[in-house]
Formats: structure tokens, sequence, C-alpha cells
């Protein structure tokens, strides 16, 4: 399991491989943990939120499209939609919109040794990325991807037009894209 | 203005997840139908997708492998075994917030105010009034089982996954068994009848994860006694050395 690309590892949780579930939390759990555990500052819900994103991928497994993104990003984007689901006190059901599933190709359909280095080179260029932009924009994205706020909201605690929220979260996303696609950590 | 020049502003807070329900709503319709902000949608997300990377790794607690690992097998059972479970009518939401999730408003507060502090700095007593917090309806109820008498140093934490259709049992702390003696979970009724739920033996550490697979819709406590192994009782034969209630 331990060298196993996405698709093959998302075939093996379809076929209800325990060990392919197993190799998926020793991968990905304290990533998923860290981002829950900023969202909510709760350990235990934290706790919650990582543990029913596992069951999530486990049980979706089969509609896993490794053109569509990697598991690790369908994982983690689902620890923190919970994560805020949680912190806004409402039911996963209630989620209306759409699960932010990125196109994103990368890590995996590549080896295991490969993994490793894309993932602490993206991670390096996220971060990057976020310092090298102006403050008010990281914030308006911060606020919203581990705060859970809306752009209304934002614009009401920030006393800023909502245009203004929407032009920041805008030019921050387009920064990061490029910062993103200049390192070839995504296909264009 | 069109609606294309109203809505494509906001297709980067929409990826972010950060536009309200019905504009969710309007802009999902808009950009199945405009490849302008289809193709901004995409590359955004992108985007979006590698900002959890921003978050620190933090080692989770050692037992939730266990639990992960545990509620996936029943989760998974249960849709082999049960499907038609999932057309059954939802639970009733229950009006009121359940005493532990209430308990925790707070915290989400506190966390809330923290991550602010962290993010915004100066304007962070702006959030500490905003009451947009509403009533939790969470999917996941928790609760906790505490011992009393020999048992008093143990405990347990429900984790009832109500839409995955299973309750996990995280036991701590329980003392070793006599030889050829079980542990068993029990739930009662508030008219007092009690329904064996599992039987276990804890690991060298006096800890072990249960499932118990089935509701607890119905029933007010969950209980544990020592019981005849391997199959334990068929009902209780002394007083419960850990108790808690449903919630
Ligand atoms: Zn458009």
């Amino acid at each position: 399991m331990e060298g196993l690309a996405d698709p093959d590892l998302a075939a093996a949780l379809v076929a209800g491989s325990q060990d392919a579930l197993a190799e998926l939390y020793d991968r990905y759990a304290p990533l998923a943990y860290g981002v829950a555990l900023r969202v909510l500052g709760d350990p235990a819900r934290a706790e919650d939120a990582v543990q029913e994103a596992f069951l999530k991928i486990w049980n979706g497994a089969s509609t896993f499209d490794a053109r569509r993104g990697s598991l690790r990003t369908w994982l983690l984007t689902a620890v923190r939609n919970r994560s805020i689901d949680y912190l806004r006190g409402r039911a996963a059901h209630e989620r209306q919109e759409q699960e932010l599933v990125p196109e994103l190709v990368e890590a995996g359909a590549r080896s295991d040794p490969w993994r490793q280095v894309s993932l602490s080179l993206e991670r390096t260029a996220v971060r990057e990325a976020l310092t090298s932009i102006p403050a008010e924009q990281r914030q308006a994205v911060e606020l919203a991807f581990f705060g859970g706020y809306t752009h209304r909201e934002i614009a009401d605690m920030t006393r800023v037009p909502l245009s203004t929220v929407k032009g920041r979260m805008r030019l921050a996303l387009e920064k990061l894209s490029s910062y993103l696609q200049g390192r070839g950590l995504v296909d264009v | 203005m069109s609606e294309h020049e109203e809505l494509e502003a906001s297709v980067a807070a929409w990826v972010l997840g950060a536009v309200d329900t019905d504009e969710a709503e309007l802009m999902r319709v808009h950009i199945d139908a405009c490849a302008i902000c289809r193709e901004a949608a995409v590359r955004l997300r992108r985007a979006a997708g590698a900002l959890p990377l921003a978050a620190d790794d933090v080692a989770p607690p050692a037992r939730l492998r266990e639990r992960v690992l545990t509620a996936a097998a029943a989760s998974r059972g249960s849709l082999a075994t049960s499907a038609p479970r999932r057309n059954e009518p939802r639970r009733p939401v229950r009006m009121t917030p359940r005493a532990t999730t209430r308990a925790r408003l707070p915290i989400y507060a506190a966390a809330a105010a923290i991550l602010l502090a962290l993010v915004v700095g100066a304007v962070a007593g702006d959030l500490i009034g905003r009451d947009s917090v509403r009533p939790p309806t969470s999917t996941v109820a928790r609760f906790a089982v505490v011992g009393n008498q020999e048992l008093a140093g143990a405990r347990a934490t429900v984790i009832d996954l109500k839409s995955d259709g299973v309750v996990l049992v995280d036991f701590n702390g329980l003392p070793a068994l006599r030889s050829g003696k079980v542990y068993e979970v029990w739930l009662i009724t508030s008219d007092g009848r009690a329904d064996p739920a599992a039987v276990f033996v804890p690991d060298s550490n006096g800890s072990k994860v249960v499932l118990v697979n089935r509701s607890l819709e119905g029933y007010s406590l969950m209980a544990v006694t020592r019981e005849a192994g391997p199959a334990g009782s068929d009902a209780p034969t002394e007083q419960p050395q850990m108790s808690g209630t449903i919630t």
C-alpha cells in the first residue's frame, strides 16, 4: 500500500481494503488534523471532523476521479468543510455551496517519493505566496477559508465595502494560482 | 448590470465557500452556463485547494486512527448489509440544542476569537459581539460515560455518527478483568429496560474503541457492567460500574 499512487489507492478503498484506509490515514492524518484544529481550535471537535472526512472518502471512493484532483485535496477539502460546518453549527446536509473539489492535478499519479517532495514544495509555495501578498488580501482569504465567514461578514467586520472584499479574494487567489503555476505545481 | 458582470466579481468568494446560500445557487447556475466564469472558477479552485497546506501539521491523538478504521469497517458493513437504511426517513431534528453542543458554543466563540486575533489583529474586537452562530445541528453527538465504585478511574467518550449510523465508544482507564470476565455495554430505556449492546475486553492499557451497531434512539442511558465471558449476559448481573446520559 505504501507506494500506491492515488488512483490505485482509491481502487483499493472502493474494494473495501482497510489497509488502504490505514495508508491514507498514515499519509494525511497530521495534515488533516492540523487543518481541523486551525479552524476549530478544539481538539475533540477537530477529531470528529477528521473522522467524518475520512469516512466520507471511504464511502465515496468510487466517485474518485484523479483528473479532478488528488485524494489529498479531496480529503483536506472535506476536513475544512466539515470543520466550518461545526464552527457555524450547521449539519453537513445544509451545506448548499459546492464542495471545493479543485481540479488540482499534482502528486496524484506519481510515485511515493515524489508525493513527499511535491507536498513539501507545494506547502512552501503556498506559504511564500500568502506572505508575499498584501495583508488585507491574505486576511480576506483566511477569514473565509479557515474562519468560515462569508464575504458580507468579512466586509462588516473589516469595515470595507463588499466589492473591496470580493476584489481582495480574487487578487489573492489569482496570485496564489500563478505562484503555484510558476513552480509547476499545478497543470495549466 | 448584466448577470455576468454582477456575478463574475464573486467567483473567488464562491470558490472559497464564502458566499451566502442564495448567492451560491445563483453562482452555480451561472457558472454552468458562462464559459468565462467557469474558466476562472476552475483556475481559482486549484489555488483554493492548496490553502489547507497553510495550516501546520499536527499529530492527532493515536487513538483517532483506531476510531477511523473501526467506524469505516462498521459503516461499510452497514451499507452492504442494510442498504435500504439510506432510504429511511431521517430522524426528526431535535428542537433544542444538545447540552454538550451548547456547552461547546463558548469554545467556538473563543476559537473564532483567537483565529481572528491572529489574522485580523486590530479589528478582532468586532467579532466578539457577533451573534450569527446558529444552534448546532451537528450530525455527530458526543457524550461521556464515567465510572464509579471499582471503575472510578474509567471514562469513555461516546461518538454517535448519526449520518453513518455508527456509534463508537472510546474507553480509557479500565481496570484489567478477572479471568473469564468481559465488560458489557448496555443501552437502557427510560422505563429501565436494559438491552445488551456490546461485549469487550480492553487492551493492556485499559483502552478500547467499541462499536455499538445500533441506533441510540429511544434510549436514555448507556451503562457498563462486568459479566461472564465470552458472550456476556442477557441482563445485567451487577449495578452499573459506568454510566452516562445519552444526549
Ligand atoms: Zn460569467
